[in-house]
Protein backbone atom coordinates (compact mmCIF):
# COMPACT_ATOMS: atom_id res chain seq x y z
CA UNK A 1 0.00 0.00 0.00
CA UNK A 2 1.45 3.33 -1.22
CA UNK A 3 0.93 6.05 1.51
CA UNK A 4 -0.20 9.29 0.04
CA UNK A 5 2.58 11.61 1.07
CA UNK A 6 1.56 14.32 3.77
CA UNK A 7 3.70 17.17 2.13
CA UNK A 8 2.21 17.55 -0.78
CA UNK A 9 -1.39 18.87 0.09
CA UNK A 10 -2.03 20.18 -3.45
CA UNK A 11 -5.90 19.24 -4.74
CA UNK A 12 -7.07 18.79 -1.19
CA UNK A 13 -10.00 20.21 0.05
CA UNK A 14 -10.53 22.12 3.29
CA UNK A 15 -13.56 23.51 4.99
CA UNK A 16 -13.29 26.41 7.07
CA UNK A 17 -15.41 27.01 10.32
CA UNK A 18 -14.57 30.25 11.17
CA UNK A 19 -16.25 33.89 11.91
CA UNK A 20 -12.83 36.52 12.05
CA UNK A 21 -12.66 37.79 8.64
CA UNK A 22 -8.87 38.81 9.73
CA UNK A 23 -8.02 35.14 10.69
CA UNK A 24 -10.01 33.63 7.44
CA UNK A 25 -8.15 36.28 5.10
CA UNK A 26 -4.93 34.65 6.02
CA UNK A 27 -6.16 30.46 6.08
CA UNK A 28 -7.58 31.36 2.30
CA UNK A 29 -4.65 33.53 0.82
CA UNK A 30 -2.32 30.66 2.28
CA UNK A 31 -4.35 27.09 1.35
CA UNK A 32 -4.56 29.02 -2.06
CA UNK A 33 -0.78 29.36 -2.20
CA UNK A 34 -0.72 25.56 -1.40
CA UNK A 35 -3.01 24.77 -4.25
CA UNK A 36 -6.01 23.59 -2.14
CA UNK A 37 -9.48 24.44 -2.41
CA UNK A 38 -11.56 26.04 0.58
CA UNK A 39 -15.24 25.71 1.26
CA UNK A 40 -16.27 27.89 3.89
CA UNK A 41 -19.33 27.07 6.77
CA UNK A 42 -20.73 29.14 9.71
CA UNK A 43 -19.89 27.24 12.86
CA UNK A 44 -22.90 27.76 14.79
CA UNK A 45 -25.07 25.54 11.77
CA UNK A 46 -25.08 22.13 11.35
CA UNK A 47 -22.13 20.26 9.55
CA UNK A 48 -22.94 20.02 5.35
CA UNK A 49 -23.80 16.56 4.99
CA UNK A 50 -23.57 16.91 0.68
CA UNK A 51 -20.04 17.20 0.94
CA UNK A 52 -16.78 15.87 1.68
CA UNK A 53 -13.51 17.44 2.83
CA UNK A 54 -9.74 16.34 3.85
CA UNK A 55 -9.25 18.56 6.84
CA UNK A 56 -11.39 21.18 8.89
CA UNK A 57 -9.94 24.27 10.26
CA UNK A 58 -12.09 25.21 13.07
CA UNK A 59 -12.04 28.59 15.23
CA UNK A 60 -12.60 26.74 18.20
CA UNK A 61 -13.79 30.15 19.99
CA UNK A 62 -16.35 30.51 17.52
CA UNK A 63 -18.61 27.22 18.35
CA UNK A 64 -20.56 27.17 22.00
CA UNK A 65 -19.65 24.34 24.10
CA UNK A 66 -22.79 22.93 24.34
CA UNK A 67 -24.94 23.26 21.40
CA UNK A 68 -25.72 20.77 18.83
CA UNK A 69 -22.80 21.87 16.41
CA UNK A 70 -20.37 21.32 19.06
CA UNK A 71 -21.57 17.32 19.36
CA UNK A 72 -22.03 17.34 15.41
CA UNK A 73 -18.27 17.81 14.38
CA UNK A 74 -17.17 15.55 15.63
CA UNK A 75 -16.63 13.89 12.13
CA UNK A 76 -14.26 11.66 10.47
CA UNK A 77 -12.25 14.13 9.36
CA UNK A 78 -8.84 15.53 10.75
CA UNK A 79 -9.57 18.72 12.53
CA UNK A 80 -6.94 21.83 13.30
CA UNK A 81 -8.27 23.89 15.85
CA UNK A 82 -7.13 27.38 15.92
CA UNK A 83 -7.01 28.28 19.78
CA UNK A 84 -7.39 31.86 21.69
CA UNK A 85 -9.01 30.77 24.87
CA UNK A 86 -7.03 28.43 26.75
CA UNK A 87 -9.25 28.28 29.74
CA UNK A 88 -10.18 24.11 30.78
CA UNK A 89 -13.27 24.28 30.07
CA UNK A 90 -12.76 25.55 26.24
CA UNK A 91 -9.89 22.90 25.91
CA UNK A 92 -11.75 19.42 27.34
CA UNK A 93 -14.57 20.41 24.95
CA UNK A 94 -11.40 20.44 21.89
CA UNK A 95 -9.92 17.17 23.04
CA UNK A 96 -13.40 15.60 22.37
CA UNK A 97 -12.97 16.24 19.31
CA UNK A 98 -9.34 14.63 18.86
CA UNK A 99 -7.88 17.62 16.92
CA UNK A 100 -5.04 16.43 14.75
CA UNK A 101 -3.38 19.75 15.30
CA UNK A 102 -3.95 23.36 16.20
CA UNK A 103 -2.99 27.20 15.93
CA UNK A 104 -2.67 29.77 18.10
CA UNK A 105 -4.38 32.98 17.37
CA UNK A 106 -3.51 35.66 15.90
CA UNK A 107 -3.17 33.52 12.62
CA UNK A 108 0.63 34.46 10.81
CA UNK A 109 0.98 32.83 7.38
CA UNK A 110 4.11 30.66 8.61
CA UNK A 111 2.70 27.94 10.73
CA UNK A 112 -0.75 26.39 8.42
CA UNK A 113 0.96 24.23 5.98
CA UNK A 114 3.03 22.88 9.07
CA UNK A 115 -0.45 22.17 10.89
CA UNK A 116 -2.04 20.62 7.51
CA UNK A 117 1.27 18.38 7.27
CA UNK A 118 0.81 17.16 10.87
CA UNK A 119 -3.36 16.73 10.03
CA UNK A 120 -2.64 14.77 7.88
CA UNK A 121 -0.12 12.83 9.02
CA UNK A 122 -2.37 11.97 12.12
CA UNK A 123 -5.22 11.25 10.18
CA UNK A 124 -3.05 8.77 7.93
CA UNK A 125 -1.90 6.99 11.16
CA UNK A 126 -5.22 6.94 12.64
CA UNK A 127 -6.50 5.00 9.29
CA UNK A 128 -3.45 2.76 10.01
CA UNK A 129 -3.43 2.08 13.25
CA UNK A 130 -7.26 1.39 13.22
CA UNK A 131 -6.62 -1.31 10.50
CA UNK A 132 -3.67 -2.94 12.66
CA UNK A 133 -5.91 -2.56 15.76
CA UNK A 134 -9.39 -4.17 13.64
CA UNK A 135 -6.64 -6.97 12.49
CA UNK A 136 -5.80 -7.95 15.98
CA UNK A 137 -9.34 -8.05 17.25
CA UNK A 138 -9.64 -10.27 14.62
CA UNK A 139 -7.09 -12.96 15.78
CA UNK A 140 -8.16 -12.30 19.37
CA UNK A 141 -11.84 -13.40 17.90
CA UNK A 142 -10.22 -16.41 16.31
CA UNK A 143 -7.84 -17.66 19.70
CA UNK A 144 -10.77 -19.96 19.92
CA UNK A 145 -11.29 -21.76 16.59
CA UNK A 146 -7.51 -21.90 16.80
CA UNK A 147 -7.51 -24.19 19.85
CA UNK A 148 -10.13 -25.94 18.97
CA UNK A 149 -8.47 -27.15 15.47
CA UNK A 150 -5.18 -27.63 17.50
CA UNK A 151 -6.96 -29.79 20.01
CA UNK A 152 -8.43 -32.13 16.76
CA UNK A 153 -5.40 -32.69 15.41
CA UNK A 154 -3.21 -33.41 18.22
CA UNK A 155 -5.94 -36.21 18.89
CA UNK A 156 -6.51 -37.03 15.64
CA UNK A 157 -2.75 -37.55 14.98
CA UNK A 158 -1.36 -38.49 17.95
CA UNK A 159 0.93 -35.10 18.51
CA UNK A 160 2.24 -33.26 20.96
CA UNK A 161 0.61 -29.39 21.18
CA UNK A 162 3.89 -28.19 19.76
CA UNK A 163 3.83 -30.19 16.78
CA UNK A 164 0.02 -29.99 15.85
CA UNK A 165 0.19 -26.37 15.91
CA UNK A 166 3.22 -26.39 13.58
CA UNK A 167 1.79 -28.37 11.18
CA UNK A 168 -1.10 -26.65 10.86
CA UNK A 169 1.00 -23.58 10.82
CA UNK A 170 2.67 -25.27 7.76
CA UNK A 171 -0.64 -26.12 6.15
CA UNK A 172 -1.42 -22.56 6.06
CA UNK A 173 1.10 -21.52 4.66
CA UNK A 174 1.66 -24.01 1.81
CA UNK A 175 -1.94 -23.27 1.56
CA UNK A 176 -1.06 -19.89 1.07
CA UNK A 177 -4.10 -18.96 3.82
CA UNK A 178 -3.96 -17.46 7.45
CA UNK A 179 -4.03 -19.73 10.64
CA UNK A 180 -7.25 -18.55 11.55
CA UNK A 181 -8.66 -19.13 8.15
CA UNK A 182 -7.04 -22.97 8.08
CA UNK A 183 -8.14 -23.74 11.98
CA UNK A 184 -12.23 -22.45 10.66
CA UNK A 185 -11.84 -24.75 7.67
CA UNK A 186 -10.19 -27.57 10.40
CA UNK A 187 -13.50 -27.25 12.28
CA UNK A 188 -15.86 -26.73 9.58
CA UNK A 189 -14.15 -29.90 7.70
CA UNK A 190 -13.49 -32.42 10.76
CA UNK A 191 -9.92 -32.57 10.11
CA UNK A 192 -7.32 -31.54 8.10
CA UNK A 193 -9.03 -30.22 4.53
CA UNK A 194 -7.90 -31.80 1.22
CA UNK A 195 -4.55 -29.68 0.31
CA UNK A 196 -5.35 -29.78 -3.31
CA UNK A 197 -8.27 -27.77 -3.02
CA UNK A 198 -6.60 -24.66 -1.81
CA UNK A 199 -3.74 -24.81 -3.45
CA UNK A 200 -3.60 -21.26 -5.18
CA UNK B 1 14.92 72.80 -2.85
CA UNK B 2 16.17 69.21 -1.00
CA UNK B 3 14.53 66.41 -1.49
CA UNK B 4 12.84 64.24 1.49
CA UNK B 5 15.00 61.17 2.81
CA UNK B 6 13.96 58.49 3.70
CA UNK B 7 15.52 56.02 5.84
CA UNK B 8 16.32 52.67 4.42
CA UNK B 9 17.68 49.89 6.93
CA UNK B 10 20.70 47.75 5.35
CA UNK B 11 21.43 44.22 7.34
CA UNK B 12 24.68 42.46 5.98
CA UNK B 13 27.20 40.35 7.93
CA UNK B 14 30.57 42.42 6.79
CA UNK B 15 32.07 39.83 8.88
CA UNK B 16 31.35 36.53 10.04
CA UNK B 17 31.05 33.21 7.96
CA UNK B 18 29.82 34.49 4.76
CA UNK B 19 30.87 38.21 4.94
CA UNK B 20 31.92 37.77 1.08
CA UNK B 21 28.34 37.04 0.03
CA UNK B 22 26.93 39.96 2.50
CA UNK B 23 29.75 42.18 1.59
CA UNK B 24 28.94 41.89 -1.90
CA UNK B 25 25.18 42.90 -1.55
CA UNK B 26 25.77 45.65 0.80
CA UNK B 27 28.50 46.94 -2.31
CA UNK B 28 25.19 46.67 -4.62
CA UNK B 29 22.70 47.80 -2.07
CA UNK B 30 24.67 51.43 -1.71
CA UNK B 31 25.18 51.48 -5.48
CA UNK B 32 20.97 51.09 -6.02
CA UNK B 33 21.20 54.04 -3.32
CA UNK B 34 23.15 56.52 -4.94
CA UNK B 35 21.48 56.36 -8.58
CA UNK B 36 18.23 56.54 -6.72
CA UNK B 37 19.66 59.72 -4.90
CA UNK B 38 20.95 61.18 -8.05
CA UNK B 39 17.72 60.45 -9.89
CA UNK B 40 15.72 62.91 -11.35
CA UNK B 41 12.94 60.37 -11.76
CA UNK B 42 12.51 60.12 -7.70
CA UNK B 43 11.09 62.64 -5.25
CA UNK B 44 13.13 61.69 -2.60
CA UNK B 45 16.22 60.07 -1.52
CA UNK B 46 17.35 57.14 0.74
CA UNK B 47 19.44 57.32 3.68
CA UNK B 48 21.08 54.45 4.18
CA UNK B 49 21.20 52.66 7.92
CA UNK B 50 24.02 49.95 8.23
CA UNK B 51 24.12 47.59 10.55
CA UNK B 52 26.25 43.99 10.57
CA UNK B 53 25.12 41.55 13.05
CA UNK B 54 28.49 39.48 12.26
CA UNK B 55 27.21 36.32 10.88
CA UNK B 56 25.70 35.70 14.50
CA UNK B 57 21.87 34.79 13.90
CA UNK B 58 20.58 36.02 17.54
CA UNK B 59 22.52 39.85 16.32
CA UNK B 60 19.92 40.33 13.93
CA UNK B 61 17.09 41.00 15.96
CA UNK B 62 18.72 43.34 17.99
CA UNK B 63 19.76 45.04 14.83
CA UNK B 64 16.60 45.09 13.43
CA UNK B 65 15.08 46.36 16.56
CA UNK B 66 17.53 49.42 16.65
CA UNK B 67 17.14 50.62 13.19
CA UNK B 68 12.99 50.58 13.86
CA UNK B 69 13.61 52.45 17.11
CA UNK B 70 16.38 54.67 16.67
CA UNK B 71 16.88 55.17 12.90
CA UNK B 72 12.72 54.88 12.45
CA UNK B 73 12.84 52.83 9.19
CA UNK B 74 9.84 51.64 7.51
CA UNK B 75 11.94 49.39 4.80
CA UNK B 76 15.10 47.17 5.30
CA UNK B 77 16.92 45.21 2.80
CA UNK B 78 18.77 42.47 4.09
CA UNK B 79 19.44 38.85 5.40
CA UNK B 80 21.26 35.96 3.84
CA UNK B 81 21.07 33.14 5.07
CA UNK B 82 17.26 31.78 6.01
CA UNK B 83 18.27 31.18 9.89
CA UNK B 84 18.75 35.00 9.60
CA UNK B 85 15.52 35.99 7.93
CA UNK B 86 13.16 33.64 10.80
CA UNK B 87 14.91 36.10 13.39
CA UNK B 88 13.87 39.05 11.69
CA UNK B 89 10.18 38.00 10.62
CA UNK B 90 8.70 38.10 14.01
CA UNK B 91 9.87 41.84 14.70
CA UNK B 92 8.70 43.28 11.59
CA UNK B 93 5.55 41.07 11.67
CA UNK B 94 4.63 42.65 15.30
CA UNK B 95 5.64 45.99 14.53
CA UNK B 96 4.07 45.96 10.90
CA UNK B 97 7.44 46.64 8.70
CA UNK B 98 8.98 45.25 5.20
CA UNK B 99 11.89 43.37 5.14
CA UNK B 100 13.06 43.45 1.35
CA UNK B 101 14.76 39.46 1.19
CA UNK B 102 17.33 39.34 -1.77
CA UNK B 103 18.81 35.75 -1.79
CA UNK B 104 17.56 32.79 -2.90
CA UNK B 105 16.08 30.01 -0.39
CA UNK B 106 14.54 27.04 -0.09
CA UNK B 107 10.86 27.96 -0.28
CA UNK B 108 8.01 27.40 2.48
CA UNK B 109 7.32 30.14 3.60
CA UNK B 110 5.40 33.44 2.87
CA UNK B 111 4.96 36.51 5.25
CA UNK B 112 3.57 39.40 4.43
CA UNK B 113 6.05 41.51 5.93
CA UNK B 114 8.78 40.10 3.43
CA UNK B 115 9.04 40.74 -0.04
CA UNK B 116 10.95 37.74 -1.25
CA UNK B 117 13.25 39.40 -4.38
CA UNK B 118 15.62 35.87 -4.63
CA UNK B 119 14.54 32.75 -6.40
CA UNK B 120 12.40 30.62 -5.40
CA UNK B 121 12.32 26.80 -5.49
CA UNK B 122 11.13 26.41 -8.73
CA UNK B 123 13.49 29.17 -10.19
CA UNK B 124 16.27 27.38 -9.29
CA UNK B 125 16.29 23.71 -7.95
CA UNK B 126 13.56 22.58 -10.54
CA UNK B 127 15.14 23.72 -13.74
CA UNK B 128 18.67 22.33 -12.99
CA UNK B 129 16.99 18.83 -12.07
CA UNK B 130 15.26 18.83 -15.02
CA UNK B 131 17.96 19.59 -17.15
CA UNK B 132 19.92 16.86 -15.51
CA UNK B 133 17.36 14.07 -15.62
CA UNK B 134 16.85 15.24 -19.59
CA UNK B 135 20.48 15.70 -20.44
CA UNK B 136 23.10 14.14 -18.14
CA UNK B 137 21.89 11.12 -15.79
CA UNK B 138 19.26 9.72 -13.87
CA UNK B 139 21.36 8.73 -11.04
CA UNK B 140 23.15 11.47 -8.64
CA UNK B 141 25.75 11.90 -6.22
CA UNK B 142 25.05 14.75 -4.07
CA UNK B 143 27.34 16.74 -1.73
CA UNK B 144 26.16 19.78 0.49
CA UNK B 145 26.27 21.76 3.39
CA UNK B 146 24.82 20.59 6.11
CA UNK B 147 21.67 22.84 6.88
CA UNK B 148 18.28 24.11 5.68
CA UNK B 149 19.17 25.12 2.34
CA UNK B 150 20.56 21.50 1.18
CA UNK B 151 18.09 19.22 3.18
CA UNK B 152 14.86 21.09 1.40
CA UNK B 153 16.72 21.38 -2.16
CA UNK B 154 18.41 17.42 -1.83
CA UNK B 155 14.44 16.34 -0.51
CA UNK B 156 13.15 18.51 -3.67
CA UNK B 157 15.93 16.23 -5.93
CA UNK B 158 14.99 13.06 -4.41
CA UNK B 159 11.40 13.43 -4.83
CA UNK B 160 11.90 14.50 -8.93
CA UNK B 161 14.59 11.90 -9.30
CA UNK B 162 12.99 8.66 -8.01
CA UNK B 163 9.84 9.79 -9.47
CA UNK B 164 11.58 9.36 -12.88
CA UNK B 165 13.36 5.95 -11.94
CA UNK B 166 16.15 7.75 -10.74
CA UNK B 167 18.63 7.07 -7.30
CA UNK B 168 20.05 9.36 -5.33
CA UNK B 169 23.93 7.23 -5.00
CA UNK B 170 24.66 8.95 -1.67
CA UNK B 171 24.36 12.03 -0.06
CA UNK B 172 27.28 13.13 1.77
CA UNK B 173 27.52 16.03 4.37
CA UNK B 174 29.68 18.46 5.74
CA UNK B 175 28.91 20.66 8.45
CA UNK B 176 29.00 24.67 7.36
CA UNK B 177 32.85 25.63 7.03
CA UNK B 178 34.35 22.72 6.97
CA UNK B 179 36.93 22.23 4.14
CA UNK B 180 37.81 18.49 4.83
CA UNK B 181 36.59 17.47 1.52
CA UNK B 182 38.76 14.85 0.74
CA UNK B 183 36.83 11.17 2.36
CA UNK B 184 34.25 12.84 -0.35
CA UNK B 185 35.97 13.65 -3.32
CA UNK B 186 37.64 9.81 -3.03
CA UNK B 187 34.38 8.38 -2.79
CA UNK B 188 33.05 10.57 -6.33
CA UNK B 189 36.77 9.49 -7.69
CA UNK B 190 35.88 5.47 -6.53
CA UNK B 191 32.52 5.54 -7.88
CA UNK B 192 32.37 7.42 -10.54
CA UNK B 193 28.66 8.90 -10.45
CA UNK B 194 27.36 10.16 -13.56
CA UNK B 195 26.67 13.15 -11.79
CA UNK B 196 27.34 15.22 -8.93
CA UNK B 197 24.97 17.37 -6.91
CA UNK B 198 26.65 20.04 -5.20
CA UNK B 199 24.98 22.03 -2.31
CA UNK B 200 28.12 23.53 -0.29
CA UNK B 201 28.34 26.75 0.61
CA UNK B 202 31.31 29.32 0.94
CA UNK B 203 34.72 27.57 1.51
CA UNK B 204 33.56 24.00 1.93
CA UNK B 205 32.31 24.61 -1.66
CA UNK B 206 35.45 25.88 -2.91
CA UNK B 207 38.02 23.11 -1.41
CA UNK B 208 35.54 20.88 -2.67
CA UNK B 209 35.35 22.38 -6.09
CA UNK B 210 39.45 22.18 -6.42
CA UNK B 211 40.30 18.75 -4.46
CA UNK B 212 37.47 17.31 -7.33
CA UNK B 213 39.05 19.12 -10.06
CA UNK B 214 42.47 18.09 -9.18
CA UNK B 215 41.16 14.23 -8.52
CA UNK B 216 39.43 13.97 -11.74
CA UNK B 217 42.45 14.67 -13.89
CA UNK B 218 44.97 12.61 -11.85
CA UNK B 219 41.94 9.76 -12.81
CA UNK B 220 41.50 11.15 -16.54
CA UNK B 221 38.08 11.00 -15.67
CA UNK B 222 35.27 13.95 -16.19
CA UNK B 223 32.29 14.07 -13.68
CA UNK B 224 29.50 16.90 -14.14
CA UNK B 225 28.82 19.07 -11.31
CA UNK B 226 25.41 20.97 -10.63
CA UNK B 227 25.37 23.84 -8.53
CA UNK B 228 22.22 26.31 -7.45
CA UNK B 229 24.45 28.84 -6.15
CA UNK B 230 27.77 29.13 -7.62
CA UNK B 231 27.87 32.77 -8.57
CA UNK B 232 31.02 34.66 -10.80
CA UNK B 233 33.02 36.08 -7.65
CA UNK B 234 33.18 32.63 -6.42
CA UNK B 235 34.50 31.09 -9.58
CA UNK B 236 37.35 33.75 -8.78
CA UNK B 237 37.93 32.13 -5.19
CA UNK B 238 38.03 28.85 -6.56
CA UNK B 239 40.84 29.22 -9.44
CA UNK B 240 40.52 29.65 -12.78
CA UNK B 241 41.02 26.45 -13.95
CA UNK B 242 38.75 24.28 -11.16
CA UNK B 243 36.16 26.56 -11.52
CA UNK B 244 35.41 25.57 -15.37
CA UNK B 245 32.88 22.94 -16.27
CA UNK B 246 30.04 23.34 -13.68
CA UNK B 247 26.27 23.61 -14.73
CA UNK B 248 24.55 26.33 -12.62
CA UNK B 249 21.30 27.71 -12.43
CA UNK B 250 20.62 31.32 -11.67
CA UNK B 251 18.22 34.27 -12.53
CA UNK B 252 21.13 36.29 -13.17
CA UNK B 253 24.70 35.80 -14.54
CA UNK B 254 27.17 39.06 -15.35
CA UNK B 255 26.85 37.68 -19.43
CA UNK B 256 22.98 38.12 -19.40
CA UNK B 257 22.80 39.93 -22.71
CA UNK B 258 20.57 43.17 -22.76
CA UNK B 259 21.00 46.63 -22.56
CA UNK B 260 19.72 46.87 -18.80
CA UNK B 261 22.90 44.20 -17.81
CA UNK B 262 25.15 45.42 -20.42
CA UNK B 263 24.60 49.09 -18.65
CA UNK B 264 24.55 47.72 -14.83
CA UNK B 265 27.33 46.12 -15.77
CA UNK B 266 29.47 49.21 -17.06
CA UNK B 267 27.99 50.86 -13.80
CA UNK B 268 29.20 48.42 -11.51
CA UNK B 269 32.81 47.73 -12.81
CA UNK B 270 33.76 51.95 -12.89
CA UNK B 271 32.48 52.07 -9.60
CA UNK B 272 33.95 48.82 -7.79
CA UNK B 273 37.22 48.29 -10.28
CA UNK B 274 37.82 46.49 -14.20
CA UNK B 275 38.44 43.08 -12.31
CA UNK B 276 34.98 42.89 -10.74
CA UNK B 277 32.26 40.89 -10.62
CA UNK B 278 28.29 41.43 -9.88
CA UNK B 279 27.00 38.43 -7.86
CA UNK B 280 23.71 36.87 -8.39
CA UNK B 281 22.97 38.05 -4.35
CA UNK B 282 24.67 41.35 -5.01
CA UNK B 283 22.71 42.10 -8.58
CA UNK B 284 19.24 40.84 -6.66
CA UNK B 285 20.10 43.23 -3.62
CA UNK B 286 20.31 45.88 -6.07
CA UNK B 287 17.01 44.69 -7.77
CA UNK B 288 15.59 45.01 -4.02
CA UNK B 289 16.42 48.72 -3.86
CA UNK B 290 15.38 49.70 -6.90
CA UNK B 291 11.71 47.70 -6.38
CA UNK B 292 11.40 49.38 -3.62
CA UNK B 293 12.09 53.03 -4.50
CA UNK B 294 9.70 52.20 -7.59
CA UNK B 295 6.95 50.71 -5.02
CA UNK B 296 7.23 54.09 -2.88
CA UNK B 297 6.72 56.33 -5.79
CA UNK B 298 4.17 54.47 -7.10
CA UNK B 299 2.27 54.91 -3.48
CA UNK B 300 3.24 58.16 -2.87
CA UNK B 301 3.95 56.90 0.57
CA UNK B 302 6.78 54.75 2.73
CA UNK B 303 3.64 52.98 4.31
CA UNK B 304 4.56 49.61 4.43
CA UNK B 305 0.62 48.42 3.03
CA UNK B 306 0.56 51.20 0.82
CA UNK B 307 3.86 50.26 -0.51
CA UNK B 308 2.94 46.51 -0.90
CA UNK B 309 0.02 47.39 -3.08
CA UNK B 310 2.34 49.43 -5.07
CA UNK B 311 5.06 46.92 -5.76
CA UNK B 312 2.21 43.99 -6.62
CA UNK B 313 2.46 43.22 -10.35
CA UNK B 314 4.80 46.76 -11.18
CA UNK B 315 6.91 45.12 -13.16
CA UNK B 316 11.08 46.40 -13.61
CA UNK B 317 13.28 46.19 -16.24
CA UNK B 318 16.24 45.03 -13.81
CA UNK B 319 19.14 43.82 -15.29
CA UNK B 320 18.37 40.37 -14.87
CA UNK B 321 15.53 41.14 -17.08
CA UNK B 322 11.71 42.31 -16.26
CA UNK B 323 10.81 41.28 -12.70
CA UNK B 324 7.62 41.73 -10.53
CA UNK B 325 6.09 41.13 -7.19
CA UNK B 326 3.40 38.27 -7.29
CA UNK B 327 0.91 39.77 -4.71
CA UNK B 328 -0.39 36.16 -4.13
CA UNK B 329 3.12 35.02 -1.76
CA UNK B 330 5.41 38.24 -2.28
CA UNK B 331 7.58 36.33 -4.17
CA UNK B 332 8.90 37.45 -7.43
CA UNK B 333 8.29 36.55 -11.11
CA UNK B 334 11.50 35.76 -12.36
CA UNK B 335 13.32 34.49 -15.42
CA UNK B 336 15.25 30.83 -14.34
CA UNK B 337 18.44 30.41 -16.40
CA UNK B 338 20.89 27.57 -16.52
CA UNK B 339 25.13 28.19 -17.44
CA UNK B 340 28.36 26.56 -17.66
CA UNK B 341 31.06 27.91 -16.36
CA UNK B 342 33.89 29.06 -18.62
CA UNK B 343 37.96 30.25 -18.45
CA UNK B 344 37.69 33.68 -17.45
CA UNK B 345 35.53 33.18 -14.52
CA UNK B 346 32.24 33.69 -16.60
CA UNK B 347 28.98 31.84 -17.57
CA UNK B 348 28.32 31.09 -20.77
CA UNK B 349 24.38 30.30 -20.79
CA UNK B 350 22.78 27.53 -22.38
CA UNK B 351 19.35 28.05 -21.73
CA UNK B 352 16.70 30.55 -19.90
CA UNK B 353 12.95 30.59 -19.60
CA UNK B 354 10.94 31.90 -22.46
CA UNK B 355 9.20 34.39 -20.19
CA UNK B 356 9.40 35.27 -16.43
CA UNK B 357 7.88 32.34 -13.92
CA UNK B 358 5.45 33.08 -11.29
CA UNK B 359 7.09 32.33 -8.04
CA UNK B 360 6.11 28.69 -6.34
CA UNK B 361 7.48 29.00 -2.88
CA UNK B 362 5.58 25.85 -1.78
CA UNK B 363 6.39 24.12 -5.18
CA UNK B 364 2.30 23.22 -5.21
CA UNK B 365 2.42 23.47 -8.92
CA UNK B 366 5.25 21.27 -9.52
CA UNK B 367 3.84 18.52 -12.46
CA UNK B 368 6.37 15.54 -11.88
CA UNK B 369 4.50 14.29 -15.22
CA UNK B 370 6.43 16.92 -17.45
CA UNK B 371 10.02 15.80 -16.41
CA UNK B 372 10.94 13.78 -19.09
CA UNK B 373 13.79 11.42 -18.47
CA UNK B 374 15.99 11.42 -21.87
CA UNK B 375 19.65 10.27 -19.96
CA UNK B 376 22.06 10.82 -23.06
CA UNK B 377 25.41 8.87 -22.92
CA UNK B 378 28.35 10.83 -22.44
CA UNK B 379 28.59 12.94 -19.65
CA UNK B 380 28.39 16.24 -21.32
CA UNK B 381 25.43 18.27 -21.17
CA UNK B 382 24.93 19.92 -24.63
CA UNK B 383 21.87 21.84 -24.97
CA UNK B 384 19.64 21.03 -27.63
CA UNK B 385 16.31 21.71 -28.79
CA UNK B 386 13.16 20.40 -26.53
CA UNK B 387 9.61 21.04 -25.61
CA UNK B 388 11.56 22.20 -22.79
CA UNK B 389 14.38 23.53 -23.56
CA UNK B 390 14.98 26.91 -25.16
CA UNK B 391 18.76 27.47 -26.18
CA UNK B 392 20.24 31.19 -26.81
CA UNK B 393 22.32 32.30 -28.40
Amino acid sequence: MTRPSPFSVRGRRALTLMRDERDLTIVRRQLNRLGMSVAEHDPAELPPMDETFDVIVLDADSVPIKSDPAVAWKLNIPIIALIGTETPSRLKWLLDLQPASFLIKPLRSAGLYTALVVAFDAAQRRIEEAAHVAKLEDRIRSRRVVFAAVLQVMRAHALSEEDAFALIRETAMRHRTTIEQLCADIIAAGGMPNRTSRTA
Amino acid sequence: MTKPSIPLGLVFSRSGPYAMMAREMEKSALMAVDEINQSAAFDFTFAAHLRDPGGVVTSYHAACDDLIRENHVEHIVGCYTSASRKQVIPIVERTERLLWHPARYEGFESSDNVIYVGAAPNHTVVPLVRHMLERIATDVFCAGSNYVWTWETNRVLREIVTNSGGRILAERLLELGDTTVDHIVKEIIDRRPPVVFNTLVGESSYSFMRALHAASIRAGIFIPVLSCSLCEPELKLIGPVASVGSITSSAYFESIESPENRAFVARWKARHGPDSHPSVDGQSTYVCVMLLARAIRRAGSTDVAAVRRGAANHRYESPQGPVWVDPDNNHCFLTPRLARSVPGCRFDIFWEADAPERPDPYLANLDMAAIVTKPTRGHDAVARRSNHLRVVK
